[in-house]
């Protein structure tokens, strides 16, 4: 059920637009290698994703609600990072943390988000402020999140626009469930293979990505 | 080397003295596996300045889950301090059909610490067809620094509800080989170069398909190297490369493997 308030609609809508400008596309977190070595491909690619979210996006959604929640946004990063292996996936998600806080900061005319937060810190730490509701930003974070990911897709194999739409309609579903799965206190991840994807996304020899 | 205290099925063997001044420990567990029901705790304290090399004696055996019993834990606490140098080598850990399993390691660092750890999760016994079959796996790592986390991991395995062959978790790839080296207080730009010898070394050893290899610096103070395989073939002897790599550059010795057949 959303009962928001109309001006805090907005502000949510906006924060969770893919096209915000904090870099979002130009990282594929591993994708990349997954794809150009044949692990991943259009026709695999939304159970790929229902997987993955009920990994990877739950682990992200439980930092987004323990940031939410007022967790310190320092020590919420490193632990996030001490749980991101791939140097490259932690520092994507560094850089975009720090771009949407100066974006957030520069929006609201203030300086309400903290200097060093990994992006689902950052995200859940403006919705909190602009007093968005705490399911309502793990679920936007967590649709905005796999939007991106699709997109990074699109770009690598052919899907088309319906048929993206279509993967991300279809999965509503896990992402409630790991949206709903986040509220417990300790969360698994067990992402191998994506993680050493990005590893080992440096030695790819073209690379459309930057992770 | 003191033992302080060891209950079965834990057997801590003598120490043999390595060439350079260090203790080569070796571990045994005397009922030849992990139990249902059991609860074993191995405590590792590297004193200062101390070098020591730990391994076992053969590989973790989950035994199956006996109906009514409760899972098996096994907890490992290690401190590593000021100026020591702890090489941990466990053999790899073996999951029987039907094992339930939890294992915490958590790693406390100093100043000047130095580590070099690896592990192996193997998918069972596949000689006798068991590949994944085990029930419940839970595996809980935490790496730390006196100032912050280093590297934290809580995974949960339950094949039959969440396939492990799924491109999100392991794909193609049944053996996990993860292979970790830490020094506190060693600059970044050091790490970035270990990064980039240990890289080359991966992609080297690289077969899409096969077995991969990354290597990745830690968010400070390590790197971590993680291999996939679908066999447990080439592992030791790839992971001993590496760990000869790392120890070069981090120590400027040569890595002796612990005495035992590989």
């Amino acid at each position: 059920m959303i009962s928001l308030k109309l001006n805090t609609l907005l502000d949510l809508l906006q924060l969770a637009d893919s096209a915000l400008p904090i870099g979002a596309g130009a990282h594929s977190f591993g994708l990349e290698t997954l794809v150009e070595e044949g692990g991943l491909c259009s026709e695999t690619a939304e159970s790929f994703f229902r997987d993955y979210i009920s990994e990877a996006g739950l682990l992200d959604a439980s930092f987004v609600r323990r940031a939410w929640r007022g967790e310190d946004a320092r020590q919420l990063s490193d632990e996030f990072c001490a749980r991101r292996l791939a140097r490259e996936s932690r520092e994507a998600s560094l850089k975009m943390g720090r771009r949407f806080s100066q974006l957030v900061n520069a929006l609201v005319s203030g300086t309400v988000m903290p200097d060093h937060a990994v992006y689902p810190v950052a995200f859940a730490v403006a919705g909190a402020h602009l007093e968005i509701r705490e399911d309502d930003i793990v679920l936007a974070y967590l649709r905005q999140s796999l939007a991106g990911l699709i997109s990074v897709c699109q770009r690598l194999m052919p899907i088309g626009q319906v048929a993206a739409s279509r993967m991300i309609w279809n999965l509503k579903p896990s992402i409630c469930a790991a949206a709903l799965a986040s509220k417990n206190r300790e969360v698994g991840c067990f992402t191998p293979l994506p993680e050493l994807a990005s590893m080992r996304h440096g030695s790819l020899e073209t690379r459309l990505f930057i992770s | 080397m003191y033992v302080q205290e060891q209950q079965p099925p834990w057997k801590v063997v003598r120490a043999f003295s390595g060439e350079n001044g260090g203790s080569l420990v070796h571990l045994h567990n005397v009922s030849g596996g992990v139990l249902s029901g059991d609860h074993l705790t191995l405590d590792i304290d590297a004193g200062p300045g101390s070098i020591v090399q730990v391994t076992t004696t053969g590989a973790t055996r989950l035994y199956r889950h006996r109906q009514g019993a409760a899972r098996s834990e096994q907890h490992v606490k290690i401190h590593v301090a000021e100026g020591a140098l702890l090489e941990y080598l466990p053999d790899p850990l073996l999951p029987f059909a039907g094992s339930r399993h939890r294992q915490c390691t958590s790693v406390s660092l100093a100043d000047r610490a130095t580590l070099l750890w690896w592990d192996v999760l193997a998918p069972g016994r596949q000689a006798m067809g068991e590949t994944f079959a085990f029930d419940r796996l839970h595996i809980q790592t935490e790496l730390r620094s006196p100032t912050r986390p280093l590297l934290i991991e809580n995974l949960v395995l339950e094949p039959a509800q969440h396939p492990l062959q799924s491109p999100a978790r392991l794909g193609a790839y049944t053996h996990v080989a993860n292979f970790y080296a830490c020094s506190v207080g060693l600059e970044s730009s050091k790490w970035r170069e270990l990064e980039s010898k240990l890289t080359d070394f991966c992609s080297a050893r690289s077969k899409p398909g096969v077995m991969i290899w990354g290597s990745s610096a830690l968010a400070a103070d390590g790197i971590a190297v993680r291999g996939l395989s679908v066999s447990a073939r080439e592992l030791p002897a790839t992971l001993a490369a590496i760990w000869k790599i790392a120890k070069r550059f981090l120590t400027g010795e040569d890595a002796v493997l612990p005495r035992k057949v590989y």
